[in-house]
C-alpha cells in the first residue's frame, strides 16, 4: 500500500502539472487526487467468494460559493454529481433553464418554481455562455 | 516528469487521478484524442472520466487498436445512482414473469449448466457517442469517439428463456430491469423493452461473460444483455428481471427519454425541430481513427500506417475509403478479415506524406447495403453521430 504522504506529493505535482498548462487555477476545476485505498485490493484480484463487491470512489468537485448554490447542492447533488454539469460546454441561460426544468418535470427532481430559477442562476454563473448570466465568465467549463 | 511519466506513476499508485489536459477539442475537426480528465474505478484501468456518480467513463481511443475491448478499459455508462456494487451469487436470480406459463428463478449455475451457450462478437455503442461534436452543442454526457467497444459475449439466447418460460399467445413485448435503482421515489426505474419478435430473434442474448471473463460489477456483472447492432440504452445492464407484456412496454426511458426524429439518420434542425420522434434503435454507419498518434508527427518521405475501425448495425462493412487532403481525393483502405457481422472490422491505408505541413485526414465508410456516413448531421438530444471524422495531424 502506498503511504499516505506519497499521495500528498502526488496531489502537488498535479497542482504542478495544471500550473505548467498556463493556467490560472481559478480557472480549473478544484479536483484533489485521492486514494481509495480500499479499490487498490480489489484491482487486480477477483475473489472467488459468491459475493462480489466493489467500493466505488468519492471524489467530487467542490462548489464555490454564489448566489442559489444551497438550492443547488440540496435539489441537484442528491441525485448525481455535480460533474454532470462541470463536464458540459458553457450553455446559454435558456438551455441551463431548460435543463433545470427538465430534471424537475421529466426527471422528478424535487424543486419548487422559485428554487429552479436560483438554480438555474447558479449553473449560469458557474458554467453559462460569456455574456448571458449574471456571474462573471463561467468559472468552469470549457 | 514528462505527462505520460505523471500519468503512469498516478496508474501505478492506484490514486484516482484527475489531471487536466492542456489542449482543447475544435467541434468537428479535432485531435485524434485529448482526455481531460482521467480516473480509475473498481475493476477498470485509467479512463477518461465524465462523471463520477453515476459513473460515465469513456474508453482512451488506443485501446482500440486491439480488435476485441479490454473488460477493464470498456466504457461505463449509468443513468441512476443507486448502482449495485455488491451482488451475492448464492441468492441473485433471474426473474422471468409476466404473459408466460411458467414463471422461472434461474440462479447463475443454472444459466450456466441448463442452457447451451452461444458467443456472439458485437460492438456495444452508446446512443451519445461523440456527442461533444455536435455543433450546436447539446446537453448531455459529452463524449467524444470513445463511449464504444467490441467484445466477445457469451451467454444463454433469449430465445431459450423465454422458451423456458414458455410465452403466452399474443405476447408484445418484453421488459428488462436491472439492479440499478432511482435515487428518488419520484424519479422512473431504468427499464427498457424489445418486441417479442427482436427479444426470440435467437441473437438477442444474456451474456454471463465478456471476453471469457466474468463481468466488472460497473459493466453490469453479473448479467448484461446483449442486443446485436443496437444502442447500448438496450445493453441493460445487472439484468435481473424479464417480464412479457401482452401490451407495448411504456415508461419514461421510452416514451420521453432515447427518441430520436422519425426522419433519416434521426437529423433534425435547431431551428425546426421535429415533431415525429421513434425510439432509437439499430446504429447507423461509421468508422474511428486509431492511428496515427494525437501527439505524433509524421515526417515526408516516410510509409505511415493509417488504421481504425468501422461498423454498423451487422449489414457488413464492406468498403472505408481515406482522404488525406481534406475530402479532395479519396483512396479505398484496405480491410481486415470480418470477425463477425455484429463486430467492428479494421482498415488500414498506407500514405507516403510528401511534403511537410498540416494534413487533414478523413474516412468514409460504407456497408452492404449501401448506407454511408453523414457529411452534416444534428440533433437535440446528441445521438447518433455519424459524420465522416476528420483529424489534423503534422508533417515536419
Amino acid at each position: 500500500m502506498i503511504p499516505k504522504t506519497k499521495s500528498l506529493v502526488l496531489s502537488l505535482g498535479l497542482a504542478a502539472l495544471l500550473a505548467s498548462c498556463g493556467l490560472s487555477p481559478s480557472s480549473k476545476e478544484q479536483d484533489h487526487g485521492i486514494a481509495n485505498e480500499k479499490m487498490e485490493s480489489m484491482l487486480h484480484s477477483r475473489s472467488d467468494s459468491p459475493v462480489h463487491t466493489i467500493v466505488m470512489p468519492h471524489d467530487e468537485p467542490a462548489f464555490p460559493p454564489g448566489s442559489g448554490r444551497d438550492e443547488f447542492v440540496t435539489a441537484c447533488v442528491v441525485c448525481h454529481s455535480p460533474r454532470y454539469i462541470t463536464m458540459q460546454p458553457r450553455f446559454s441561460r435558456a438551455t441551463w433553464l431548460s435543463e433545470v426544468k427538465k430534471m424537475k418535470d421529466v426527471y422528478g427532481a424535487h424543486i419548487s418554481d422559485d428554487q429552479a430559477l436560483k438554480i438555474t442562476d447558479y449553473l449560469v454563473f458557474i458554467n453559462g455562455k460569456a455574456g448571458t448570466g449574471q456571474g462573471p465568465k463561467g468559472i468552469y467549463g470549457e | 516528469m514528462n505527462r505520460r511519466d505523471f500519468l503512469q506513476l498516478m496508474g501505478a499508485t492506484s490514486v484516482v487521478a484527475l489531471t487536466a489536459s492542456c489542449t482543447r477539442n475544435s467541434s468537428v475537426v479535432g485531435t485524434l484524442s485529448s482526455p481531460v480528465n482521467l480516473a480509475r474505478f473498481p475493476e477498470k484501468t485509467e479512463m477518461i472520466l465524465l462523471t463520477d456518480r453515476p459513473p460515465q467513463l469513456e474508453t482512451p481511443i488506443h485501446y482500440f487498436r486491439q480488435d476485441l475491448t479490454p473488460n477493464e478499459a470498456f466504457f461505463v455508462r449509468w443513468h441512476l445512482e443507486g448502482i449495485p456494487t455488491s451482488v451475492d451469487l448464492r441468492t441473485f436470480r433471474l426473474n422471468v414473469s409476466g404473459h408466460v406459463r411458467q414463471t422461472l428463478q434461474l440462479s447463475m449455475d443454472e444459466l450456466r449448466s441448463n442452457f447451451d451457450p452461444i458467443s456472439i462478437v458485437a460492438v456495444n455503442q452508446c446512443s451519445g457517442n461523440s456527442r461533444s461534436f455536435f455543433e450546436p452543442r447539446v446537453p448531455g454526457g459529452q463524449w467524444k469517439h470513445g463511449a464504444v467497444g467490441n467484445a466477445k459475449w457469451t451467454g444463454v439466447p433469449m430465445k431459450s428463456i423465454l422458451d423456458r418460460a414458455q410465452v403466452k399467445a399474443g405476447a408484445v413485448d418484453v421488459s428488462f430491469n436491472g439492479l440499478d435503482a432511482p435515487p428518488l421515489l419520484s424519479v422512473a426505474d431504468f427499464v427498457k423493452a424489445l418486441s417479442i419478435d427482436h427479444a426470440r430473434d435467437g441473437e438477442v442474448m444474456i451474456a454471463y461473460a465478456m471476453n471469457d471473463q466474468p463481468l466488472p460489477m460497473v459493466n453490469g456483472f453479473p448479467l448484461r444483455l446483449v442486443v446485436p447492432g443496437w444502442y447500448g440504452t438496450y445493453w441493460v445492464k445487472a439484468l435481473s428481471d424479464i417480464t412479457v407484456l401482452p401490451q407495448p412496454f411504456s415508461n419514461f426511458w421510452t416514451d420521453k427519454a432515447y427518441r430520436i426524429p422519425s426522419g433519416p439518420n434521426g437529423t433534425e434542425s435547431p431551428k425546426d425541430l421535429a415533431k415525429d420522434t421513434v425510439p432509437i434503435n439499430r446504429f447507423n454507419v461509421r468508422s474511428i481513427f486509431v492511428r496515427p498518434d494525437p501527439d505524433e508527427t509524421l515526417h515526408p518521405g516516410m510509409p505511415t500506417e493509417i488504421e481504425g475501425v468501422a461498423f454498423d448495425s451487422g449489414y457488413g462493412i464492406r468498403r472505408v475509403e481515406v482522404s488525406t487532403d481534406g475530402g479532395a481525393t479519396w483512396v479505398d483502405a484496405r480491410l481486415d478479415p470480418e470477425i463477425g457481422k455484429y463486430s467492428w472490422r479494421r482498415w488500414r491505408a498506407l500514405w507516403t506524406p510528401t511534403k511537410r505541413g498540416q494534413y487533414r485526414l478523413m474516412a468514409r465508410a460504407t456497408n452492404a447495403v449501401g448506407d454511408t456516413q453523414s457529411k452534416e448531421q444534428w440533433n437535440r438530444s446528441g445521438f447518433m453521430w455519424n459524420v465522416i471524422q476528420q483529424v489534423e495531424v503534422k508533417v515536419g
